[in-house]
């Protein structure tokens, strides 16, 4: 469906139609194809991220293994696993809930798809061009903006095609209340182009000079989780935890004030990774202040979603895409308390320069954010496809494979750092017996990775099932009459 | 000054005023009324309050 030429429908002398009404289920439909564009690519990139991360873990233990050529060695690995499982795995899965998050929503069929479709081949080429360029030693050696010169603005146009068929998109909604879950989109796709464009100006197109890259660096980096995957996450655990269980939001005055606290408080805090650097004080303290700040955001958050769920538990045990959604809404509180006690001063002085960041890291983007994805893909999918999933001990193991696997990572990374930073501070023998510490909990972080791999191949699996597999297809989208009542099956 | 640096300035000037344009906006057009209502706009006729929408696939 597509009402007006691209230009019509941004120029602002144009008054938007008022579309005819829609079933939900049409408006599925309507964002089948780029959707499901954004989520193959999104997995291809996250199993080529996964065995980069993999390898890179192991070298930690193994420093001479793959050590003869170049393109696999550690500084090239571990920024190639980043930007890979960053651009490649989790954005690509983000806009496509997104996408299909936006049109719900807006209740309006998806217009404007090729826009999308574009955008989704601007996307693969860029990460494709950046992750390789970094393999082949063109990293531009600064954090979350390794991907060279030549490709981010590849990737620039696929963010900047996204950004204007948001506004579209909300031009043309329904009349009515704009839900949180749309406030938290709407804004992602607008700031995050914004980002990505400031960080590469101040950086690369017109570099500014010495210490001030690292604010910008940090600035740029830190918002990328604030910003960009934050509010996507949020968004879709709005939509689904009070959708599926069949229950409004426990406290919406809450949702709110929780939106326009993160909005106010968020882009401060990038500083904080830069606690004993050499920045004037007040820019570091107004990071710090900010990141005690978030607690105001993060625990609006908490209370409604645990208030929602309250009573509702056992849908866990039926529901695969509520199970990764709350585990994700449940890191994010997690993730992000322990991110505000990490940006006090006298605990950052333990915790910088160790694993326990590394831990912390994942705990953001994989516990929160990568399970939310997970689980707003096992709700999106079947309502695309018209078919439900082939198999739930599948999804069972997927999902037990993936949660033993983050939680053993991070809790080896946050142990051995911890370790490690009361030994480099002489509270726990000798500087050099940090690294001796930390060795054992490498090992286990290492062994976390199969277990990751593991899960994600068997949700690739259930994936390309779904795409492929012409059997059982069901009327109407798959799930719809699915009430706790009627399903037979509580195990776990 | 650089042209990046006028297009930085220029931008921040924008995106910051446009959350404050959002910000007004929204109490204008009592987007913040009624809060209680509004947590049940995502339900409709078909997927009323009360109706779960998910579970895993049954076995054949």
């Amino acid at each position: 469906m597509n009402p007006h030429s691209l230009i019509a429908s941004f120029h602002p002398a144009n008054e938007p139609d008022t579309l005819a009404s829609h079933e939900r289920a049409e408006i599925d439909a309507s964002t089948r194809f780029p959707v499901l564009l954004f989520f193959g690519s999104a997995i291809f990139w996250l199993l080529a991220g996964s065995l980069l991360g993999l390898v890179a873990a192991w070298k930690m233990t193994h420093p001479a293994m793959l050590d003869q050529m170049a393109w696999t060695t550690f500084g090239r690995l571990r920024p190639a696993h980043l930007n890979t499982v960053i651009y490649g795995w989790a954005s690509a899965s983000g806009i496509g809930v997104g996408l299909w998050l936006m049109a719900r929503l807006c209740r309006i069929p998806l217009i404007h798809s090729r826009l999308l479709i574009s955008a989704a081949i601007f996307w693969n080429i860029g990460v494709l061009v950046g992750v390789l360029g970094i393999l082949a030693g063109d990293s531009r050696s600064i954090e979350w903006l390794e991907i060279p010169g030549y490709a981010t603005p590849i990737l620039f146009v696929a963010y900047a095609f996204i950004g204007v068929w948001a506004v579209i998109m909300f031009r043309y909604r329904k009349p009515g209340h704009v839900y949180v879950s749309q406030w938290y989109l709407f804004a992602a796709f607008l700031w995050f182009p914004w980002l990505y464009a400031t960080a590469n100006i101040l950086l690369i197109w017109q570099p500014i000079q010495g210490s001030a890259q690292g604010a910008v660096n940090w600035w740029f980096a830190h918002n990328v989780l604030g910003l960009w995957f934050t509010p996507i996450g949020l968004a879709s655990a709005y939509y689904l935890i009070p959708k599926i269980i069949g229950r409004p939001i426990h406290s919406y005055y809450l949702s709110i004030l929780g939106f326009w606290s993160l909005a106010l408080f968020y882009s401060w805090n990038g500083m904080h990774h830069l606690i004993g650097g050499p920045f004037p004080v007040w820019m570091v303290s107004a990071s710090v202040v900010a990141s005690v700040m978030m607690f105001i955001p993060v625990v609006t958050v908490a209370i409604n979603h645990h208030m929602t769920m309250l009573g509702h538990f056992d849908a866990l045990k039926w529901s695969p895409a509520l199970r990764f959604t709350v585990f994700g809404a449940m890191s994010y509180t997690l993730a992000s308390l322990q991110g505000t006690t990490m940006a006090i001063p006298s605990l950052n002085t333990f915790t910088h320069f160790t694993d326990y960041t590394i831990g912390h890291a994942h705990l953001g983007l994989y516990a929160f954010f990568s399970m939310a994805m997970f689980g707003a893909m096992y709700y999106i999918v079947p309502r695309l496809t018209g078919r439900e999933w082939p198999s739930a001990s599948a999804i069972r193991w997927h999902f037990w494979l993936v949660a033993s696997g983050i939680l053993l990572m991070i809790g080896s990374l946050t142990i051995g750092g911890a370790l490690q930073g009361l030994a480099q501070h002489g509270l726990a023998g000798s500087f050099k017996s940090s690294l001796e510490y930390a060795t054992p909990f490498r090992w286990l972080r290492g062994i976390s990775g199969f277990l990751l791999l593991a899960g994600h191949l068997v949700f690739a699996t259930l994936f390309a099932l779904m795409l492929l597999k012409p059997a059982r297809r069901k009327d109407g989208p798959a799930l719809l009459a699915a009430t706790a009542e009627a399903n037979p099956e509580p195990a776990i | 000054m650089t042209a990046g640096l006028l297009l930085l300035l220029g931008g921040m000037v924008f995106l910051g005023g446009s959350a404050l344009a959002a910000f007004y906006w929204s109490i204008q057009d009592g987007q913040l009324d009624h809060l209680g209502e509004a947590a049940r706009t995502i339900f409709d006729e078909d997927e009323p309050v009360g109706t779960a929408t998910d579970k895993f696939p049954s076995r054949k």
